[in-house]
């Protein structure tokens, strides 16, 4: 047995705990996760299919754990783990599988499989293969955090630049975007460029919010790779400044995976010092919205707009009716999608796929199916509160010539404000959502 | 020099492709490349202290950031 797959086999066993075996024990063969993955939908193909992904894990694990398997392994379907096994299963976990977890709500067991797709990557990753571009990301951020001197004054600059396009957005000369405000109530996590701070400065502003901005971004590629050390380095970064500043709550951006990981990942990590709230930009939003303080026209959004279910914001975060709240106050033209909220499909770009350069065709057929939604819904602009799907969707739009637009819910309601200079900024915004994450050809 | 043109796209597009890019240079050339958002003031130093790949220069013009990195092994 080679160092690789001792290690691959270490981490597996570190993993080892009552829910992962359960998901890997309680499968009924039933095939009803089946049509549930987009995968599927968009390729009725036997490698697509949930519960074939979980079998190929469940055959290393039968391996090595059953005594069945051990003694039996052509009776209980037990394969060792090898390289070429493990380099196929690093594969499936990383460009066929988008830990969307509809498979797992439609289970009458409720298999996890993201859980074990999970288990696969932390595999790959610790044995070198996983995805080279995660790592590089995850390697950067876990730097920045390392050492922020290296970016700190570029990063002031652009503030201060961006505090000029907020004057000119809200015509407030005396608007603000405050950097690590000590005693702030609550910290903003955007993710890095202007297009998610500017809007929420915008929000923030206008309510009279207490807040400051982090200096860093809220996207955490360690959770993609399935690498807890990394995820926890990552976070760890927001942890301290939020403790550092003292605030109440940490907001995370409009970002899927960011929120998923920060709400309901991290206190597990950090236990008593995890002191503040985390919420999602949507919920805060709101939250406002309930409250009247944002003067609101929703004719100022007049288009068919339909709104994108982030997997991790609304079937594994919970954030399903907030989004369509806000939405119903600043639009006079939203419709559904079908199905949407628990049961939305996955844009297909999820769990790190959007960045990896060499899966495009394989997130264009995942998408599939979100598209001929889109088209069955005629709506013109989709929202989504997630930066992964937007660029999956705009790629999508272009692919498939489907020609309708991808904005954030954010930028919205910035519109519906009615806000000085808020026409530019939303089309500016818009425009810079659509197409451009790879150069993707029409089929 | 080869020039990436990495304008409208937003993070981590521009990451993404720099990391394409580099690799179809050699070592010790320079890729030069321009981006529209403000994110790579922060993301291109990071990532080149993490790759160890030498971050030459980086600046703004008017709109623009432009940067200029040497590939390291």
């Amino acid at each position: 047995m080679s160092a690789k797959i001792d290690t691959a086999l270490e981490v597996l066993q570190k993993q080892v705990n009552q829910p992962l075996v359960a998901a890997l024990e309680v499968c009924a063969r039933c095939g009803i996760c089946t049509e549930a993955c987009h995968y599927y939908q968009a390729e009725p193909v036997d490698e697509h299919m949930p519960s074939m992904r979980a079998e190929q894990l469940r055959q290393v694990y039968r391996s090595k754990y059953d005594w069945l398997g051990k003694l039996f392994p052509a009776w209980t379907n037990a394969w060792p783990l090898t390289e070429e096994k493990l380099a196929m299963l690093a594969e499936m976990a990383f460009t066929k599988c988008t830990l969307c977890a509809r498979c797992t709500i439609n289970c009458p067991m409720g298999v996890d499989t993201p859980l074990l797709m999970t288990a696969v990557r932390a595999m790959a990753t610790a044995t070198g293969n996983a995805p080279e571009i995660l790592e590089m990301l995850a390697d950067a951020a876990i730097e920045k955090g390392r050492d922020p001197s290296i970016y700190l004054d570029f990063y002031l600059d652009s503030i201060k630049e961006m505090e000029k396009e907020l004057q000119e957005l809200t015509g407030n000369p005396n608007a603000r975007i405050p950097v690590q405000k000590k005693g702030a109530k609550k910290l903003y996590v955007a993710l890095a460029g202007a297009h998610t701070i500017l809007p929420a400065a915008a929000i923030f502003e206008t309510v009279g919010e207490d807040w400051t901005l982090s200096i860093f971004e809220a996207a955490n590629y360690g959770v993609f790779l399935g690498d807890a050390s990394r995820a926890k380095a990552i976070a760890r970064r927001i942890v301290d400044e939020a403790k550092a500043l003292g605030v109440e709550e940490i907001v995370i951006s409009e970002c899927g995976h960011a929120y998923y990981a920060m709400r309901w990942v991290a206190p597990n990590w950090f236990g008593d010092e995890f002191t503040f709230r985390v919420t999602s930009l949507v919920e805060v939003i709101a939250d406002y919205v309930q409250r009247g303080l944002l003067d609101l026209d929703p004719a100022a959004n007049p288009e068919a707009i339909t709104y994108h279910d982030s997997c991790n914001l609304g079937r594994k975060g919970g954030i399903l009716e907030e989004p369509r709240l806000i939405l119903r106050a600043v639009t006079t033209n939203f419709r559904e999608l079908t199905p949407a909220k628990e049961e939305a499909y996955c844009c297909g770009g999820g769990a790190g796929l959007v960045a990896n350069p060499d899966v495009v065709d394989l997130r264009m057929l995942a998408g599939k199916p979100k598209v001929d939604q889109v088209r069955r819904s005629g709506a013109n602009i989709v929202v989504a509160a997630c930066e992964n799907c937007r660029l999956q969707l705009g790629d999508l739009s272009s692919h498939y010539g489907a020609g309708f637009g991808v904005t954030a819910i954010a930028d919205l309601v910035v519109k519906a404000m009615r806000l000085p200079g808020a026409k530019q900024t939303v089309e500016a915004s818009m425009t810079s959502s659509v197409n451009e994450s790879e150069t993707v050809e029409r089929p | 020099m080869t020039t990436l043109d990495l304008k409208g796209l937003l993070c981590p597009m521009p990451i993404v492709k720099m990391a394409k890019a580099i690799k179809e240079i050699e070592v010790g050339q320079t890729l030069e490349a321009v981006a529209t958002d403000p994110g790579v003031m922060a993301d291109v130093p990071a990532w080149c202290r993490s790759t160890g790949h030498e971050l030459v220069t980086l600046e703004k013009l008017d709109k623009q950031f432009h940067f200029v990195v040497r590939r390291a092994q």
